[in-house]
C-alpha cells in the first residue's frame, strides 16, 4: 500500500512538473538567457513599455467595475433569491464557457462601427473598436464571474444568521454590511480579485480583436508578446512572457494565501 | 416590559403559519413558547423581534405597538440555535457590539463588556475567537453579547438545543438563575417539554400555528385542555378507551380492576415500565418508580389488574 | 456567580443617539434606495456586456438566411477546424481527468515536503497568460526545442497545450470533495474484506463522480474555445491543424463577418451543451447516489 502511494505521489509530481514547472522555468530561462544586463535593457523596450501602460490602465478600470458588480450581485442572488436572479447567476457563469475569439466577435458585432449600437455611439465620440473602452469591455465580459462564483457559496454557507442578530443590537444596514457581511467575505473576495487580475492582463484572444493589435497605440502586454514571437523577436517576446510569468506567480502566491486563509475559518465550522 | 400579542397571522406564501395568536406575557417571566417542529413557535418569535414580518396583527412591547417598528428600534436581545457568533471578531468585540453602536465611551465600554465575561465566566476568553470556544461558550457569548444593550426583553431559539446533554442541562438552570436575578421579560422557544416544564414560569402551548393552551407547568400537565396537550407534555397511555397518564395507573392483584397480563418489563434504572395487555386486548403501560418496582417485583406473563388512581386515591 | 451587582446596572437603558438621515426617511430608506440603484445597473451592466452582444450574434449570423449560415458552417475547413478542436479537447478533458483525480489524490490524501508548493503549482494555468503558454509549448516543442521534438502543426501539440491550460479545472473540482469525504464509507467497506482497488471503484470514485463530471465538462467547455495557448502550436495550417477558434478569427479578420458569426454560434452552441450535458449527467449520478 505504501510503495502505490509513493508511486502515485512521484507520477503526479512528474506529470505536474513536466506539464506545468517545465514551461515556468523555461520562461525565466529563455529570459535570462543573455544574461539579465541585457534582459534590463530589453525591458526598457518601447513598444513593450507602451504596451505595458496599456495593461496597467485596462486592469485599473476593469477589475475595480468587476469586483463591485461581483459582490453586489452575488449579495443580490443570496439575500434576495428570485426567478431575475436565478437567471443572471446561470448568465453570469456563460463567459466561463465562451471562447475568447467568440467574445471579441460579439462585443465588435454589437458596438462596432457598423454594429448594432456602433453608430450611436461613435456620434457620442465613444469607439470601441481599436481603443481603450473596447479593451476594458472585453476584459470585464471575461473575468465576469471570477468574483461572485468564491462569493456565493461562501454568503450561502454563511446564513443571514449573524447579520439579523447585528440587526437586534441596534447596527443599520450600512454598519451590518461594513462590520459583518464584508469581513466574512474578505479572503473569498482576495481570492476572486486575484483571478480576476489574472484574467484581466493575461487576456489575449478577445483583445486580438477588439483592438486590432495596432502597435504603441491598442497592443496591449500579451499582444506585445505574440506580436514579438510573430516577427521573430523571440527574445523580447520571452522577456514580456517572463515579466507576465512574474505577476502570475505573485497572484498565486496571493491566491494560496487567501485559500488558506478560508480553510481556516472551515475547519473551525467543522 | 410586558409583551402583548394580539392576532398574529402569519403566511409563508399560500400556507398559514400562525392563525391569530394572542397572548399576554407578564413583565419579568420567563415564558416557554413550546411545540413540535412546524407549529409556528420560531416564526413566532422572529416576529415578535421583528426579524419577520407579520400578515395581520399587532405587537406591543411595554404597551408600545412595535408592529411597524424596525428590529434595530425594538430593544429585544436575540439567540439563534446556532448562536450567530461574528466569526471575524473576538469574543471581546462580539459582546461589545451593541454598546459599540450605541457610541458608549471606551473607558465605560471596557467595564460594561468586563462585567459581563464574568458574569458569563468567559473573563479568560476575551481575546479568543468564537471557533476557539465550545458550544456551550458560544451560547455564553451569545447571552453576554445580547445582554449588553440592556434591552427589555430577551428571546431565546432553541438556545440549547445544539449542545451536549449534560451541558445542555448546566446552561440551562444557569440561564433561569440569570432571568431571575435580572427579572428580564424572557420567551424561550423549544420543542423540549421537559426543558419547557423545567425553566419556565408559564407554557404557551402551540400547535400547527394555534395556542393550544397558556398556563404554568403544573397546570397545563395536570388539566390539560386536550389530547394534544396532553400527549405532547408527558408520557400517555390508553385504558378502557380513556386517555391517562401511565404513572396514574395503579398495578393491583387480580380481581381489583381490570384484568390484563404483563406482556413486558422495561427497566431504564430511574423507573420501570411495565407493558400490559388487557382481556379485551388492549395494549398499555404502567410507569412504576424504582421503588415501587422493587416492591412489587413484576414479571412477563404475570397476571395483574388496572385501576386509574384518582385524587381522592392520594390521600387515602 | 456575581450577578447581583450587575442586576441594577443591566436594567438602566442607556440613551440612544439622535439618528441621521432623516431626510432620506432614516437610514433604512436610503439604503432601500441603493438597493435598488444597484439591481438596476446590474442588470443593464449585464445586458450591456453579455446579453446584447449574443444576441447580435445570433442576429447576424442568421441575417442572410438560414442557408448562408448552414453553408458557412458546414464548409469543409470550418468541419475540420470543428473536428480537430473536439478531438484534441476531449483527448485532453479525459486524460486530465485522470490526471487531475491522481493530482487531487496526492494533495488530499498523501503528506510530504513541498506539498504546498505542488498545490500552488496547480493553479498556474489559472493565472498565466494563455500567449506565455502558447509561446513556451511552440519554443520547447517546436522547430527549436531543446529536447528536439516536434509536435508544432499536429493533433499532440494541441493535446499537450490544452491539457496545460485544463489542468486545474478538474483538480480544483475534486479536492474540495475529496477532502470532505470521511473514511468511514471506505473503512466500512475495508473490514467487509474488499481490496483497496475494490474499495476505490466502489466507494470512492462513485462518490467523486459528480465532481469529476463537472469539472470535466468546464474543462472540456474551455477546451474547445482556446486560443492563445494553441494557436502557436497548432501552425493554423488551414484543413490540417487549425482549431475552431482561430478559424473564426481569420474569418472576422478578412471581412467574413457573416460567416465568423456562423460558424461562432456552432462553436457556441457545442460549448453550452456539453457544458449542459455534463452538467445535467453529474447532477443525476448525484441524486441517484442520495
Amino acid at each position: 500500500m505504501r510503495r502505490s502511494s509513493m508511486i502515485l505521489r512521484v507520477v503526479v509530481l512528474l506529470y505536474v512538473g513536466a506539464l506545468v514547472g517545465l514551461p515556468l522555468v523555461f520562461v525565466f530561462q529563455q529570459a535570462l538567457i543573455h544574461g539579465l544586463g541585457t534582459f534590463f535593457r530589453a525591458l526598457g523596450d518601447h513598444q513593450m513599455d507602451t504596451a505595458m501602460i496599456l495593461t496597467a490602465k485596462v486592469a485599473l478600470i476593469a477589475v475595480p467595475l468587476n469586483v463591485l458588480f461581483g459582490v453586489g450581485v452575488s449579495l443580490w442572488i443570496v439575500r434576495h433569491p428570485s426567478w431575475l436572479t436565478r437567471a443572471i447567476d446561470t448568465l453570469i457563469d456563460i463567459p466561463l464557457a465562451i471562447s475568447p475569439i467568440i467574445i471579441g466577435l460579439v462585443l465588435e458585432l454589437a458596438y462596432a462601427q457598423n454594429g448594432w449600437f456602433g453608430s450611436g455611439l461613435a456620434a457620442l465620440g465613444w469607439h470601441v473598436m481599436f481603443s481603450l473602452p473596447g479593451i476594458v469591455m472585453a476584459s470585464i465580459f471575461v473575468s465576469l464571474p471570477l468574483v461572485s462564483r468564491q462569493v456565493i457559496p461562501l454568503l450561502r454557507e454563511m446564513g443571514n444568521h449573524q447579520e439579523q442578530t447585528a440587526a437586534t443590537l441596534g447596527a443599520g444596514p450600512v454598519r451590518i454590511f461594513c462590520t459583518i457581511t464584508m469581513r466574512s467575505i474578505t479572503w473569498a473576495t482576495a481570492y476572486g480579485v486575484s483571478l480576476t487580475l489574472a484574467r484581466v492582463i493575461g487576456e489575449y484572444g478577445a483583445v486580438l480583436i477588439i483592438s486590432g493589435n495596432i502597435a504603441l497605440v491598442t497592443q496591449t502586454l500579451t499582444l506585445n508578446i505574440g506580436a514579438n514571437f510573430d516577427n521573430f523577436n523571440d527574445y523580447q517576446g520571452f522577456v514580456g512572457a517572463a515579466l507576465l510569468a512574474l505577476a502570475s506567480i505573485v497572484l498565486l502566491l496571493i491566491l494560496g494565501v487567501a485559500r488558506h486563509r478560508e480553510r481556516k475559518r472551515h475547519d473551525y465550522l467543522a | 416590559m410586558t409583551i402583548s400579542l394580539n392576532g398574529v397571522t402569519k403566511y409563508f406564501g399560500r400556507d398559514l403559519v400562525l392563525d391569530d395568536v394572542s397572548d399576554d406575557v407578564p413583565q419579568g417571566s420567563l415564558t416557554a413558547l413550546l411545540g413540535p417542529s412546524g407549529s409556528g413557535k420560531s416564526t413566532l418569535l422572529r416576529i415578535i423581534a421583528g426579524l419577520e414580518p407579520l400578515n395581520s396583527g399587532h405587537i406591543e412591547l411595554g404597551g408600545r405597538d412595535v408592529t411597524n417598528v424596525a428590529v434595530r428600534d425594538r430593544r429585544i436581545g436575540f439567540c439563534f440555535q446556532d448562536y450567530a457568533p461574528f466569526r471575524q471578531l473576538s469574543v471581546f468585540d462580539n459582546v461589545a457590539y451593541g454598546l459599540k453602536v450605541q457610541r458608549v465611551p471606551k473607558a465605560q465600554l471596557r467595564r460594561e463588556v468586563d462585567d459581563l465575561l464574568s458574569l458569563v465566566r468567559l473573563e479568560a476568553f476575551a481575546n479568543r475567537y468564537p471557533r476557539q470556544l465550545s458550544g456551550g461558550q458560544r451560547q455564553r457569548m451569545a447571552l453576554a453579547r445580547a445582554l449588553a444593550i440592556k434591552p427589555e426583553v430577551l428571546l431565546l431559539d432553541e438556545p440549547f438545543a445544539a449542545l451536549d446533554a449534560q451541558v445542555r442541562g448546566e446552561l440551562r438552570s444557569w440561564v433561569r438563575e440569570l432571568q431571575h436575578e435580572l427579572g428580564i421579560t424572557t420567551i424561550l422557544v423549544t420543542h423540549d417539554q421537559i426543558e419547557a416544564m423545567e425553566i419556565a414560569d408559564r407554557l404557551v402551548i402551540l400547535n400547527e400555528g394555534r395556542i393550544e393552551q397558556v398556563g404554568t407547568p403544573d397546570t397545563v400537565y395536570d388539566k390539560p385542555a386536550n389530547d394534544f396537550v396532553q400527549g405532547f407534555l408527558g408520557p400517555m397511555t390508553v385504558l378502557n378507551g380513556v386517555a391517562c397518564r401511565p404513572h396514574d395507573i395503579e398495578l393491583c392483584d387480580v380481581g381489583l380492576g381490570i384484568d390484563a397480563r404483563v406482556t413486558d418489563v422495561v427497566r431504564l434504572g430511574f423507573e420501570v415500565r411495565v407493558v400490559v395487555q388487557t382481556s379485551s386486548g388492549e395494549s398499555s403501560w404502567v410507569q412504576l418508580t424504582h421503588a415501587e418496582a422493587q416492591r412489587r417485583s413484576p414479571f412477563i406473563g404475570e397476571h395483574v389488574s388496572l385501576r386509574v388512581r384518582t385524587t381522592a386515591d392520594l390521600f387515602r | 456567580m456575581p450577578v447581583l451587582a450587575l442586576s441594577t446596572e443591566l436594567s438602566k437603558p442607556t440613551e440612544q443617539p439622535p439618528r441621521k438621515w432623516r431626510l432620506f426617511g432614516g437610514a433604512r430608506g436610503a439604503a432601500r434606495v441603493v438597493r435598488v440603484a444597484g439591481k438596476s445597473l446590474a442588470v443593464t451592466y449585464l445586458s450591456l456586456l453579455v446579453l446584447i452582444p449574443i444576441a447580435a450574434l445570433a442576429t447576424n449570423a442568421f441575417s442572410k438566411g438560414l442557408g448562408s449560415f448552414w453553408d458557412a458552417a458546414t464548409q469543409r475547413e470550418s468541419i475540420d477546424a470543428l473536428r480537430l478542436t473536439l478531438l484534441c479537447a476531449l483527448a485532453a478533458s479525459l486524460l486530465n481527468a485522470v490526471a487531475g483525480l491522481a493530482t487531487a489524490w496526492v494533495l488530499v490524501r498523501d503528506r510530504f515536503a513541498g506539498q504546498g508548493i505542488l498545490n500552488a503549482i496547480v493553479d498556474l494555468p489559472f493565472a498565466l497568460p494563455t500567449v506565455v503558454a502558447g509561446v513556451t509549448f511552440y519554443t520547447l516543442y517546436g522547430p527549436l526545442s531543446p529536447f528536439h521534438v516536434n509536435i508544432t502543426g499536429s493533433w499532440i501539440g494541441i493535446t499537450v497545450a490544452i491539457m496545460f491550460v485544463t489542468l486545474p479545472f478538474t483538480v480544483r473540482s475534486v479536492q474540495p470533495v475529496l477532502e470532505s469525504l470521511t473514511f468511514n464509507a471506505e473503512s466500512a467497506a475495508a473490514t467487509l474484506g474488499a481490496s483497496p482497488v475494490r474499495v476505490f471503484r466502489t466507494i470512492t470514485l462513485p462518490a467523486l463522480a459528480p465532481a469529476l463530471l463537472t469539472g470535466t465538462g468546464l474543462a472540456f467547455a474551455r477546451a474547445v474555445g482556446e486560443y492563445g495557448s494553441v494557436v502557436f502550436i497548432s501552425n493554423n495550417l488551414p484543413y490540417r491543424s487549425q482549431v475552431a477558434s482561430s478559424y473564426i478569427y481569420s474569418l472576422a479578420t478578412s471581412g467574413q463577418t457573416n460567416s465568423a458569426a456562423s460558424v461562432a454560434v456552432v462553436l457556441l452552441v457545442l460549448a453550452l451543451a456539453l457544458l449542459v450535458a455534463f452538467s445535467y449527467v453529474s447532477r443525476r449520478i448525484a441524486r441517484a447516489r442520495g
